[in-house]
């Protein structure tokens, strides 16, 4: 993803600043999304429990502190490699919904009766 | 007292915070539904454009300030564990929900979408937020910059509505007194 290339169509569209910026940040956010529910899957699934980094709020003070980590290293590598390109947006945004998507997926608490 | 300071503390995050975000949420939405361009002629004025761009940081602003109050300061005062032997769980809405199998669920299901959805709304809401400063000018001219900020708010606004719901039925049942 970090290599998509800038469409002719895109760059025809562009008027103003590159949309790589917004785009990094929009998939980052997908990016850490998804970190939530694989923490939270990995958690339920007794494979990797996030240590209570505020005990009394126990594991989830980890899991979303480690969650964030990885939504702000994701938007950092991004954001270098994209801010001054014009990127293909429908890859991207879509992309952004799917690792959302499965992120939401892994909060869900039903789909954890399946560990 | 008419009110606890734990009450104090769930009302500033559910309606204070949550519920300024979602009203925001409506009028963002609002806006980028309706300033866009016309005819593809620019019809927001440039104090438009900021007002919007400030409307997104003030939703990602009071979503993360809502969801940091929930995680750790309300979220301990749910969990705590009561004494052993205790009978009355008033002051233990966690044990309050699981000590009843037709309340269990609150906490097995709604509470633990609670815990988690508001971290990812926060994320995305501050995507939407960076979008529209960064690109204050072309947001309401670019129509896929608009669709994308359109589309991480709707998700945004959805996501806070439900987890907003489930919230008001855990405290409708044990509230933090």
């Amino acid at each position: 993803m970090a290599s998509a290339p800038a469409s002719s169509a895109a760059r025809a569209d562009h008027q103003g600043i590159p949309n790589g910026a917004a785009l990094a940040a929009v998939l980052a956010a997908g990016v850490g999304s998804f970190a939530m529910g694989l923490f939270v899957v990995l958690n339920e699934a007794g494979l990797f429990a996030a240590p209570a980094l505020y005990a009394p709020a126990g594991g989830l003070s980890g899991r979303a502190i480690l969650a964030c980590v990885t939504w702000l290293i994701a938007w950092a590598i991004l954001h270098a490699r994209w801010k001054s390109r014009q990127v293909e947006s429908r890859a991207v945004l879509l992309a952004t919904l799917v690792l959302t998507g499965l992120g939401l997926l892994g909060t869900f608490p039903p789909l954890w009766e399946l560990f | 007292m008419l009110f606890t300071d734990r009450s104090i503390w769930t009302m500033v995050h559910g309606i204070a915070l949550s519920g300024a975000a979602l009203m925001a949420l409506s009028a963002a939405l609002f806006a980028l539904r309706t300033m866009g361009t016309v005819g593809g002629a620019p019809f927001a004025t440039a104090a438009q454009s900021r007002a919007l761009a400030g409307l997104t940081v003030f939703i990602a602003v009071t979503l993360w300030l809502s969801v940091v109050v929930g995680t750790f300061v309300i979220f301990p005062l749910y969990r705590a564990t009561p004494p052993a032997g205790a009978t009355e769980l008033a002051a233990y809405p966690r044990a309050l929900l699981l000590r009843d199998p037709q309340t269990a669920w609150l906490h097995a299901f709604a509470m633990e979408i609670k815990e988690h959805v508001p971290w990812i709304t926060a994320m995305l809401a501050t995507a939407a937020a960076f979008v529209g400063v960064r690109y204050r000018s072309q947001l309401l001219t670019d129509a896929s910059l608009r669709r994308l900020t359109t589309t991480l708010l709707a998700i945004c606004f959805v996501l806070a509505s439900v987890v907003g719901v489930l919230g008001i039925l855990v405290n409708k049942v044990a509230p933090l007194q």
